[in-house]
């Protein structure tokens, strides 16, 4: 795509896009920080994942705020239009991310004083491989403006919920060997929850960026996996 | 040219430009277009200066006849009949096919005589069925209220805004089929304009309608369907929403995001 004629304008996108990408590093690395601290019981690595959010929650004001400005000062239209709306949308996404991780590195903090089961972190360390994947493949494919690599995502996170669904039966069924499991596990399961919709926000994402590229969206329903209370599907992939 | 989406089965075609070719002398302005406009709907031409979108309304009421060495080819059905036969009456056509310019060109005449003269060269009609109609007009244009406690006063003494609803109250006055609109907003303030976006989103109901103009944002808040033109060429035809969110031809994306060169 060629250049404005008026060059500040590109200046504008160019920035919100920059912006963008700086959320989605800060995000990617507060979630393998959360999961880490998890599993080594690293509270300096928890405590200082949950102060770098509110860096996350700034830079999605700016975001926000310039997109606004610049919908008002440019009128924009077609790929420019798009290209603002995305950013709204994934910083939202983004930051939404980051409060997840957030959750998870203060329930590490919790666990703290837990009596430990590490047999039960082997599940959530998959959740987090597929999860982290999903991220990172969202994000390239909004940098390279890949709709192909975007749907792609869209259809993988049907292998995260399966996961999910896995690690839920492995913990209920750790619950259930040894009550003195139960509290150890219980934060996990909100932590494998975490994951999960970590990845859910990566597919928005990855929705966006097929907008973003094409003009059209993806249909509303996406590829179901399994549910907890559902027999669980072999994954589409 | 491409349809960018899929026309729908219930409009009814008004006026049917097919492969149209218009010379200026020995210059070749359009370049065999070939479009629709639909009855009840507006239709927004756009491009760059010079692309042709203006002629191209031109030629939608014959409006070039009255110069010499400009001349048109192909055909351009309104109802099915060919407004290009020479042996056309324009005057009827005009009647038919009104047009609003950019500029507001009111007679130098009260604002009374402005709409009865069109009527009266058209229709031989009682004082008071010429009243009835003049006050119609004027309240179909949004103006009835401004200006009925000074019908009498000269047409030239309204605000720009104003002098332009005026004239459209005059094209509707002589109750065409199709109104053309040449930009009728460049010279407005964004009041004036508002008004007169609001007034053609009304006539849409009884008239077809298409409208040049320079203001993307307009384009896009009047129209239902969205021709693009470049160079004589009608680069792409489909419906406003789509080419203003997603438009398939690079060009037009280039023209509507502020990329041309």
């Amino acid at each position: 795509m060629s250049e404005h004629t008026v060059r500040s304008y590109d200046k504008e996108l160019e920035d919100l896009g920059r912006k963008i990408a700086e959320m989605g590093g800060i995000a990617e690395k507060m979630l393998s920080d959360a999961m880490d601290a998890l599993a080594n019981l690293d509270m300096d690595l928890a405590h200082a994942t949950i102060a770098v959010d509110m860096r996350l929650d700034i830079l999605q004001r700016d975001i926000e705020e310039q997109a606004v400005l610049t919908i008002a000062k440019r009128q924009p239209m077609a790929l420019d239009l798009r290209e603002i709306i995305a950013a709204i949308r994934i910083s939202g996404d983004l930051e939404r991310v980051g409060d997840l991780a957030k959750n998870i590195a203060k329930r590490a903090i919790k666990l703290s004083t837990e009596p430990r089961f590490p047999r039960a972190l082997v599940g959530l360390k998959s959740m987090h491989e597929a999860a982290a994947m999903l991220l990172k493949d969202a994000l390239d494919a909004y940098a390279t403006r890949d709709a192909e690599r975007a749907r792609m995502v869209w259809s993988n996170d049907v292998e995260l919920d399966a996961l999910e669904d896995s690690v839920f039966r492995d913990l209920l069924t750790f619950m259930m060997e040894d009550p003195r499991n139960i509290s150890f596990c219980a934060h996990l399961l909100f932590c494998s929850k975490n994951i999960e919709r970590i990845g859910d926000h990566a597919t928005n994402i990855s929705e966006t960026v097929v907008y973003l590229v094409t003009g059209e969206p993806l249909p509303t329903e996406r590829p179901k996996g399994s549910s907890q209370f559902s027999e669980v599907p072999h994954p589409a992939m | 040219m491409t349809y960018a989406s899929s026309i729908k089965p219930d409009l009814r075609t008004k006026i049917s430009v097919k492969n149209l070719q218009f010379f200026y002398g020995e210059n070749l302005a359009l370049k065999n277009v070939n479009m629709d406009l639909y009855t009840n709907k507006v239709t927004a031409l756009i491009g760059p200066s010079g692309c042709g979108k203006s002629t191209l309304l031109r030629v939608l009421n014959r409006m070039y006849s009255l110069y010499p060495r400009q001349r048109a080819e192909g055909e351009i059905l309104l109802d099915g009949e060919n407004i290009l036969d020479s042996k056309l009456d324009v005057n009827l056509l005009r009647a038919r096919v009104g047009m609003v310019f950019q500029k507001p060109t009111p007679f130098p005449m009260s604002i009374y005589e402005n709409i009865a003269f069109g009527i009266r060269l058209y229709e031989k009609l009682p004082k008071s069925e010429i009243d009835g109609r003049v006050e119609t007009a004027l309240k179909g244009a949004a103006i009835w209220g401004e200006v009925k406690d000074k019908l009498n006063a000269s047409g030239l003494s309204l605000s720009g805004g104003q002098q332009q609803r005026l004239c459209i109250a005059r094209t509707v006055a002589i109750q065409p089929e199709v109104i053309l609109f040449d930009e009728p907003c460049s010279a407005l303030d964004p009041i004036s304009t508002a008004k007169v976006e609001e007034l053609i989103d009304e006539l849409k109901n009884n008239y077809t309608i298409a409208i040049v103009t320079h203001n993307m944002q307009q384009a896009a808040r009047v129209s239902e369907y969205t021709a693009f033109m470049y160079l004589g060429e009608l680069v792409e035809f489909g419906d406003t929403s789509h080419i203003f969110t997603s438009p398939d031809q690079p060009q037009t994306q280039n023209y509507i995001t502020g990329r041309f060169g």
